[in-house]
């Protein structure tokens, strides 16, 4: 199997669905060329048409994106940044997540909001959010979070075929990492975690970047004498409850990485989740490690401190290992 | 397209029937059947079935939420029933009574409505490149009061619309009023209609209470459309004869408006005079208009016994139509 980083496993999926189906468009701001290249080369394939840069204009890109999934197209929207959503949440939140809904059924929103996530690059307090939580909120939305460069592709498949609205969530520092993609089209559905590694003394719930933090912690914690599983949810909405609730039934211990603020982050409503159908079988409290409660820092060391380390993840196995 | 003698008639009914069902509405709200808001749209029935009356059923259509856009609506073909019914909170409304003020009629090409104003800007963004991709030369009309024109996403959509040349043709029904704040508190000029130069795309004003200049600015704006000159925007002066929503008090700002300044913009009233042209054209007698009234209040009747007799939705549909399968 050839070996591609995650932003060519994203365009290989987008490139697929393309010619597959000729409804399917993207649109945003520079997308010919494309952030990280995730869309570069489409335009030249696909035409003016189907890859559409944009003005600045981003209530008209996820606006224009919701009207053209109504109206029966299959656009792929590209948000640069998640922390630009505020300036787009109206189109969003109000209008994709609730329109087929609030219409009886009779309207559906295949849409797909590509955006990226992430701090690590210097790019400071608004270009480096992780905000997955504000939409694991909204009835209607689906919450996608690839960690590898196959899981993207499979995801970006299911997505695009997906009928409803998908925000689709790259962590910037993932996009050159390297792994085993198949050239072939193939999905992996929504709604499904991946155990990333197998273990039993402790379960590690992580999400995008936090994934190899997690795999490198449980690597450290092994060579304690601590078996450690890393489950990735992969979507955090759906959540795949049943993987989760089965994972922490075998290890009785949790602990969940993210790199949003811990404080109301995507951890929360595990922690929830777990501590209402599976309370009975923890040894131990769940701990959260997330970024601390501020906004995202530029000076590089600080920003290093922001995000969770696999030095904290490490004592949070610890921790939940002694009691 | 020269309107002969029955389309005239069908807009003088179609008004008229826009009246009856607005009062129909009104009434189920007194009456506590009509479930929350209703904005009524007495004194825009002229723009709502004149500029609807311009478009094929395939065409988009995101009605003004005065009388939550049902003139369009009727315009294009739809009776009451369904809308009423929506009203009532009822399982035959347009979206089984889960939407309420806020319905789509997808067959009819109404894919939305939103509860916040100016939304509609971008969505119809996706619908003009979704009726510029199937090539069957649809059209867009995009409704907006002149309160929604202050809204930031009608640079962007106007904007985006001019640059890819869209199938969309914007509509200000311009009634002087957002909820209690009056125009000239929000808006630096006279006519919304001068937007229209910042993005190269015709802007023309017309009286919205006289059907037929709203016929023939909508018909050329539609044809531009459809023959691939993208966007146009027309500002219509309509007029609002009754307060924002039915049961809020009828003021600009804090001050009541009053029953002579409220008397004043009913001398141009669109059904009125409308029906006064087409009799003395010799359009329509007054035997006519009597009918014509008659078979308005025999559908209400219809439409009310309709809504009523229907059931709610079941509560067991609450979660089920969040996601499509
Ligand atoms: C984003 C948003 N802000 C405020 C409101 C409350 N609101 C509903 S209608 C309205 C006035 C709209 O005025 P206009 O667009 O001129 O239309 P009109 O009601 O006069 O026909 C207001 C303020 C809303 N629904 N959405």
């Amino acid at each position: 199997m050839p070996e591609i980083n995650m932003s060519k496993a994203i365009n290989n999926a987008l490139k697929h669905e393309m010619e597959r189906d000729p409804d399917v468009f993207i649109l945003g701001i520079d997308v010919s060329g494309g952030m990280m290249g995730v869309t570069a080369g489409l335009q030249d394939q696909f035409g003016e048409n189907r890859v559409r840069d944009t003005p600045i204009t981003e209530s008209a890109i996820v606006g224009a994106a919701v009207g053209a999934a109504a109206a029966g197209l299959r656009p792929v929207a590209e948000l640069m940044f998640v922390d630009f959503i505020g300036v787009a949440m109206d189109q969003l939140f109000n209008q994709a997540a609730k329109m087929r809904y609030m219409f009886g059924g009779k309207i559906k929103i295949p849409m797909v909001l590509r955006t990226t996530c992430g701090a690590g690059m210097g790019t400071a307090a608004q270009h480096s959010q992780s905000l997955e939580a504000w939409f694991m909120h909204i009835p209607g939305l689906k919450v996608v979070m690839p960690s590898t460069p196959y899981d993207a592709k499979g995801l970006m498949i299911s997505a695009i075929r997906d009928d409803n609205p998908v925000v689709f969530i790259e962590n910037k520092m993932l996009y050159f990492t390297q792994g085993e993609v198949p050239e072939e089209a193939y999905t992996i559905p929504i709604g499904s975690a991946d155990i990333k590694r197998e273990g039993e003394d402790v379960t590690i719930v992580a999400t995008g970047q936090m994934v190899s933090r997690a795999l490198n912690a449980a690597e450290s914690a092994s060579a304690e004498g601590i078996s450690v599983e890393v489950l990735d949810p992969r979507s955090l909405l759906p959540l795949d409850e049943g993987t989760l609730l089965e994972s922490v039934r075998k290890t009785h211990r949790m602990v969940i990485v993210h790199e949003e603020v811990k404080n109301a982050g995507s951890g929360a409503e595990i922690a929830a989740t777990v501590g209402e159908k599976a309370f009975g079988y923890l040894d131990a409290p769940i701990l959260r490690v997330g970024g601390p409660f501020c906004p995202i820092p530029f000076s590089q060391k600080l920003e290093a401190e922001f995000i969770p380390s696999e030095g904290k993840i490490l004592d949070a196995i610890k921790t939940v290992m002694k009691s | 397209m020269k309107l002969e003698k029955d389309d005239l008639i069908l807009l003088y009914r179609n008004m008229v029937r826009t009246r009856k069902l607005d009062e129909l509405t009104i009434k189920g709200l007194q009456e506590g059947k009509v479930l929350s808001f209703y904005h009524s749209g007495q004194g825009s029935e002229g723009l709502a079935v004149g500029s609807a009356a311009c478009l094929r059923k395939d065409d988009y259509l995101w009605g003004h939420h005065r009388g939550h856009g049902i003139g369009y609506l009727i315009g294009k073909g739809l009776d009451g029933k369904a809308f009423l019914a929506e009203h009532y909170g009822k399982v035959t409304g347009s979206c089984l009574g889960i939407s309420g003020f806020h319905f789509a009629e997808p067959e009819y090409g109404a894919l939305g409505a939103a509860g916040t104003i100016g939304s509609q800007f971008p969505i119809s963004l996706g619908w003009g490149l979704a009726a510029k991709k199937t090539g069957k030369q649809q059209v867009v009309l995009a409704c907006f009061g002149d309160g929604g024109s202050n809204r930031g996403t009608l640079h962007e959509a106007f904007n985006l619309a001019a640059v890819w040349k869209l199938p969309i043709v914007w509509l200000c029904d311009n009634n002087g009023m957002a909820q209690y704040t009056p125009i000239k508190d929000t808006y630096p000029k006279d006519d919304i209609a001068d937007l229209a130069g910042g993005y190269n795309m015709p802007g023309v004003v017309v009286d919205g209470m006289d059907i037929m200049a709203v016929y023939e600015a909508v018909e050329a704006a539609v044809d531009r459309a459809r023959a691939g000159g993208g966007p146009s925007l027309i500002e219509a002066k309509t007029a609002r004869y009754r307060s924002h929503s039915e049961g809020s008090p009828d003021v600009s700002h804090t001050v009541t408006r009053s029953e002579a300044e409220i008397a004043e913009l009913k001398k141009r009233d669109p059904i009125e005079t409308f029906k006064i042209k087409l009799l003395k054209q010799g359009v329509l007698t007054e035997e006519m208009v009597d009918q014509i009234n008659k078979e308005a209040d025999e559908e209400i009747i219809e439409t009310e016994k309709f809504s009523l007799d229907s059931p709610p939705p079941e509560p067991s549909i609450l979660n089920k139509l969040i996601y499509a399968e």
